[in-house]
C-alpha cells in the first residue's frame, strides 16, 4: 500500500463480493453444462452430469447467503436512484460511449453500477427462488414449476451478459478500480475520475479514510 | 424403418390388466406394497414402477345407473415430445422407431421431464434418484415383437403396428362406434405413438388433456430463451472488446500513485 491511497470498500465488502462473484462464475458454468448439450462437456471434471448437478445446486446456496448480505449492505448506496443527477447521467451514457465534456459527477456508485446492481438483486432472487422450486419440484403443481423453469433461464439471459460486462469495467475497461475489490485502496486519482461527488463528500465531512495519515 | 403406433381401442378394454401385468414382466419391475385407495384401480398412478396403469372410472350411464370407464394409461411417445426437449443429460430421446426411449444410466433425476409432460407421465424414484417411464418396450419392437403390453390384451383393445395402417383402421372404428367415438392423438404433439380410440368425449376421461402440447413456457424457455442468451454473452464480450479497441478504457486523468494506468481517452 502506498502512502496517500483511499479506501474504498471495508474487508466484509470484499468478502461478500468475492463470495458472490465465483459463486456466480461456478453457477454459470456448471449451469451451461446442464443447459446446452454441447457445452456437457463441462461435465467432465466433476465426473457426469449428475454431480454437475450437485456442484449447481450446492453452490447455489452459498449465492443466496452472499446475495442476501450484498442487498442488504449495498442497497442504500446502489439501489436507489438519484434525481435528476442521475438522469443526466444516464442520458450522457456516463461518457463511456461517445465523448462528453461534462460528465456528470457521481458519489459512490455510478447510475450503471445501480442498474447493474438491481439487476443482480432481482434477478438473483428469481434464481434463488425459482432454483430451490426446481430443485424440490414434486410439491408443487406443474404449472408453477414450468414458469419457474422459464424464470430460471430468463436470470440466466440478464445475469450474465451484465456479468462479462462488470468484469470488463471492473479491469481493464476502468484501470485502477479493480483494487477496490483486492486490497480495498484506490488512488486518490481514480476515485477523482470516476466517484468525484462521493471523494467531496468523505473529505468535508472528514471521514476520508487516506492510507499514511 | 416404417413407423410403428400402438393402438389403444378403450371400446374394447374391460380393465382386466393383463396389460399392466405384462409390462411389470417383461421390464422387470416389481411390486411394491399397495393400499385400498377406495376403488378398483390399483396403482392410484402412474409409478417409477408401474409404467401402465389402467384408469377406472365411474359415469353415469344416463338411465340413472352407472358404468365403467377404461383407459389404459401410459407414455403417449409424443413425435414433439416436451421431454426430449427439456431433457438436459438425453437421456430421454427419439428412437429410430419414432418412440421416445429412456436411457436410464444418463437420467441424473433433474425432473424436468416430470413438470413438463403434457400427459404426466415420467415419475420420479427418490431412491434411485432417476426418472423412469414406458419405452414402448424397445428391446422387443427393435427386435420386431410386439410390446409386452399388446402381446398380452385378450381382448384386442391393444394392436402394434405401421402408423398408416393403424391410424386408417382406427378411424374405421370410430365409424362403427359412432356417437361421440374419437380418435385420440393423431392431430397434436405431432402425433402421438399410442393412440387411443375413445368411445365417450376426450373431456369425459379423467387425467386426459383436450388439447395437449409442449408447454408454451417450454418453446420460451427451449428455443427462445437458450439462442439468446448465447447471443447476449456473446455480444457483451464482443461489445467490451471493441469499446476497449474504439473509445478506449476510462483512466483516470493524472498520474498520481496509479499503476496500471495506460491508455487514454
Amino acid at each position: 500500500m502506498r502512502k496517500g491511497m483511499i479506501k474504498a470498500t471495508d474487508a466484509f465488502e470484499r468478502i461478500i463480493h468475492w463470495g458472490l462473484a465465483i459463486s456466480c462464475i461456478v453457477l454459470i458454468i456448471s449451469g451451461l453444462g446442464m443447459m446446452y448439450h454441447s457445452f456437457s462437456f463441462l461435465s467432465i471434471p466433476v465426473g457426469g452430469l449428475k454431480n454437475l448437478k450437485y456442484v449447481h445446486n450446492f453452490t447455489g446456496l452459498i449465492f443466496i447467503v452472499a446475495l442476501l448480505f450484498s442487498i442488504l449492505m449495498w442497497w442504500k448506496e446502489a439501489g436507489i436512484f438519484k434525481f435528476p443527477e442521475d438522469v443526466e447521467w444516464i442520458k450522457a451514457a456516463g461518457g463511456y460511449l461517445w465523448h462528453v465534456d461534462n460528465v456528470p459527477e457521481v458519489g459512490k456508485y455510478n447510475p450503471g453500477q445501480k442498474i447493474f446492481f438491481l439487476a443482480v438483486a432481482l434477478f438473483g432472487v428469481v434464481m434463488a427462488v425459482s432454483g430451490l422450486i426446481m430443485w424440490f419440484p414434486l410439491s408443487l403443481p406443474v404449472v408453477w414449476v414450468r414458469t419457474m423453469y422459464f424464470l430460471h433461464a430468463l436470470g440466466f439471459f440478464v445475469i450474465t451478459p451484465f456479468f462479462f460486462v462488470h468484469l470488463y469495467l471492473g479491469t481493464i475497461g476502468s484501470p485502477g478500480s479493480a483494487s477496490a475489490m483486492f486490497s480495498g485502496w484506490v488512488t486518490r486519482a481514480w476515485a477523482k475520475k470516476q466517484h468525484p461527488k462521493w471523494l467531496k463528500e468523505m473529505e468535508e465531512s472528514g471521514k476520508l479514510e487516506v492510507y499514511g495519515e | 424403418m416404417t413407423e410403428k403406433i400402438k393402438l389403444c381401442d378403450l371400446s374394447k378394454c374391460y380393465g382386466c390388466r393383463a396389460c399392466q401385468v405384462a409390462c411389470k414382466q417383461w421390464n422387470q419391475l416389481p411390486a411394491k406394497q399397495t393400499y385400498n385407495s377406495g376403488s378398483y384401480q390399483n396403482p392410484p398412478d402412474l409409478q417409477p414402477n408401474n409404467w401402465v396403469v389402467i384408469k377406472y372410472q365411474e359415469i353415469s350411464d344416463g338411465n340413472g345407473g352407472v358404468k365403467w370407464l377404461f383407459r389404459k394409461d401410459a407414455c403417449m411417445h409424443c413425435t414433439d415430445a416436451a421431454c426430449v426437449k427439456v431433457c438436459p443429460s438425453g437421456a430421454l430421446y427419439y428412437t429410430k422407431q419414432g418412440t421416445v426411449g429412456i436411457d436410464n444410466g444418463k437420467c441424473i433425476g433433474c425432473k424436468e421431464c416430470v413438470a413438463v409432460c403434457p400427459f404426466g407421465v415420467p415419475k420420479y424414484d427418490s431412491k434411485a434418484d432417476k426418472v423412469s417411464k414406458c419405452d414402448m418396450c424397445l428391446s422387443r419392437i427393435e427386435n420386431d415383437m410386439e410390446p409386452a403390453c399388446v402381446k398380452a390384451c385378450p381382448t384386442g383393445a391393444l394392436q402394434f403396428g405401421d402408423k398408416a395402417e393403424m391410424l386408417k383402421a382406427a378411424y374405421k372404428r370410430v365409424e362403427v362406434l359412432g356417437g361421440d367415438a374419437t380418435v385420440y392423438g393423431d392431430k397434436f404433439v405431432g402425433g402421438t405413438h399410442m393412440v387411443y380410440i375413445l368411445p365417450e368425449k376426450v373431456s369425459v376421461y379423467d387425467g386426459l388433456p383436450e388439447y395437449p402440447r409442449v408447454p408454451l413456457n417450454v418453446i420460451a424457455w427451449k428455443d427462445w430463451l437458450k439462442p439468446l442468451s448465447l447471443l447476449a454473452v456473446g455480444g457483451a464480450i464482443a461489445g467490451s472488446f471493441l469499446h476497449y479497441i474504439t473509445h478506449g478504457p476510462k483512466t483516470p486523468d493524472e498520474d498520481g500513485n496509479q499503476v496500471n494506468a495506460k491508455g487514454g481517452e
